[in-house]
């Protein structure tokens, strides 16, 4: 019998469990152990950040899924990793503390494997003034998309008695990472704003720290268009100007004020802009796991990387930009010093940027950090799940490799939400992470990489809303469903 | 002197712009948009 705990229940986590669950025989365990009891289809919280959803339609409850197909659940959050035991008990196990439980109370939650996809920590806290708990909306919750609609929604009525509102979204620090979440969510406001017959009274400025529009922590894409090899900023650039939207790059927001936003650019400007609503999402962090060896020796610095994501089978050491390559980025996951160790999804660490890295003349770093979610993120859970299971029936070293610089992923956008007159980019890329030296000039293949915006697009994405909820509820046929 | 607020931004036609949401257009795009989606997928998993 082996008993395989998933820390996370996000898309990687929850995928992981459930691929391992469907592997493995009634007689191994799989538990899952979470702080959130329910799961939140994060793609469609920019839709709640504009009053098209309710939270509910975007979350469902965990534990009767899992009970349903035998998945052990824990309500709570992990906080500690003792991958030797401890001195009285060699079983390699995990501290948890349970969510409404005693304060101080911790439970122990052994394993023979171990996967990690505790996802990000939102450290609102990097920028004063940050977050729901600040003077900012975000959609990293569906809580939090709840407010920024209820926000919203004062606006357009200010906006209907005259008003005119500044709305300013983007990121919230030089280093922040999902840009492609912001620049739905801002497309869908403008939308949005049209609907509602108030557009005349809004402002709308982009606010982002990539180099250039368009570069979604990716280092930007190409596309074949018309004869020629397009950089992503074009279609960025040239879809803001029609809709309207302002922007600033290469940006680090400083501090936020009520209805002030302190920020510098690269150049060494610092300036200050109005906002009367600001959806600027937060940089992240890992969540801060411990790890101890058996003696009770702080082991974390072994298994971290000082920003709290779990190193891996990546090259870590530090080079320059110009040396970055595509094999530096995992394919296992596996930790390099316990072999029944794993992290996936965001919880990874990632070797380096994709983006070029840059630094203003005040120090601050001004430059997206790589995404690690949607596709990708379910895609590495699986493989880690296969490996485990693998593993567990004799397979000496992981069987399953998921390097993002060798799997492409496809993403659809939404630019507005409507059946009839809205749009969406739908959008493929190959590889995620490119590959300079197989896929010269450009990084990735170009036959495979391509993007174009329309109602297509939109049909697209209320589909795959329907079918990944479907499939994370695990309903008859779910595991047939790609990821 | 120039109307346009950001001249050296690349804009759609009338034409792009029209057949993004025109109907028979979009139903052909859907089939081939899934098509290529389809075969990033089998290609990554």
């Amino acid at each position: 019998m082996s008993r395989v705990v998933v820390l996370g229940a996000g898309v990687s986590g929850h995928t992981a469990a459930a691929f391992a669950r469907k592997w493995l025989g009634r007689s191994d365990t799989v538990t899952v152990v979470s702080p959130k009891d329910y799961y939140n289809w994060i793609p469609s919280n920019i839709w709640v950040g504009v009053g098209l959803m309710r939270p509910e339609q975007v979350t469902f409850p965990l534990k009767p899924v899992y009970q349903r197909h035998g998945i052990e659940f824990v309500h709570g959050a992990a906080r500690a990793i003792h991958p030797e035991g401890s001195s009285d008990d060699p079983t390699p196990h995990v501290i948890v503390t349970p969510t409404g439980g005693a304060s101080g109370a911790t439970v122990k939650v052994p394993y023979d494997y171990l996967i990690n996809a505790t996802g990000p920590r939102l450290r609102f806290d990097r920028t004063p003034g940050l977050g729901p708990e600040g003077h900012s909306h975000s959609v990293c919750t569906e809580d939090h998309a709840a407010g920024a609609a209820r926000a919203l929604a004062e606006s357009v009525e200010r906006m209907k008695r005259g008003e005119r509102q500044q709305f300013v979204v983007g990121v919230g620090h030089g280093t922040c990472t999902c840009e492609g979440a912001a620049f739905e969510y801002i497309v869908n406001l403008e939308f949005e704003l049209r609907s509602r017959g108030v557009r005349d009274k809004a402002d709308i400025l982009w606010l982002t720290n990539e180099y250039e529009l368009g570069d979604f922590g990716m280092g930007g894409m190409h596309f074949e268009v018309g004869g020629y090899v397009t950089p992503s900023s074009v279609f960025n650039a040239s879809l803001f100007a029609e809709r309207g939207i302002e922007w600033v790059t290469r940006a680090h927001v400083r501090q936020v004020d009520p209805g002030l936003i302190h920020y510098e650019t690269l150049d060494g400007a610092v300036r200050e802009q109005r906002a009367d609503f600001a959806m600027l999402l937060p940089p992240f962090s890992g969540v801060g796991l411990k790890a101890f060896d058996r003696n009770g020796g702080d082991i974390t610095a072994s298994l971290f990387q000082p920003n709290e994501f779990m190193k891996v089978d990546a090259d870590y050491r530090p080079k320059p930009y110009e040396d970055w390559r595509a094999g530096d980025w995992p394919r296992t996951y596996q930790s390099p010093v316990y072999r029944n160790l794993f992290a996936v999804g965001i919880a990874f660490a990632p070797p380096h940027a994709i983006s070029r890295p840059f630094t203003s003349p005040s120090g601050a770093a001004i430059a997206p950090a790589p995404p690690r979610t949607g596709m990708p993120s379910a895609m590495i859970g699986k493989a880690v799940a296969r490996s485990v299971v693998d593993m567990i029936r004799g397979a000496e070293a992981p069987t399953r490799t998921a390097s993002m610089a060798e799997m492409g992923a496809a993403c659809v956008a939404s630019a507005g939400a409507n059946p009839l007159t809205g749009t969406a980019a739908s959008m493929t890329v190959f590889p995620i992470v490119p590959d300079f030296d197989r896929y010269a000039p450009y990084g990735r293949d170009l036959k495979r990489t391509f993007g174009e915006i329309g109602l297509a697009g939109h049909w697209i994405k209320i589909i795959l809303h329907h079918l990944f909820l479907y499939k994370a509820r695990l309903r008859p046929g779910w595991s047939l469903i790609p990821e | 002197m120039s109307g346009l607020k950001h001249p050296y931004v690349t804009s759609p036609t009338r034409w792009t712009v029209f057949l993004r949401t025109f109907l028979p257009w979009q139903l052909w795009r859907f089939v081939r948009i899934n098509l290529k989606m389809i075969g990033i997928i089998r290609r990554s998993h």
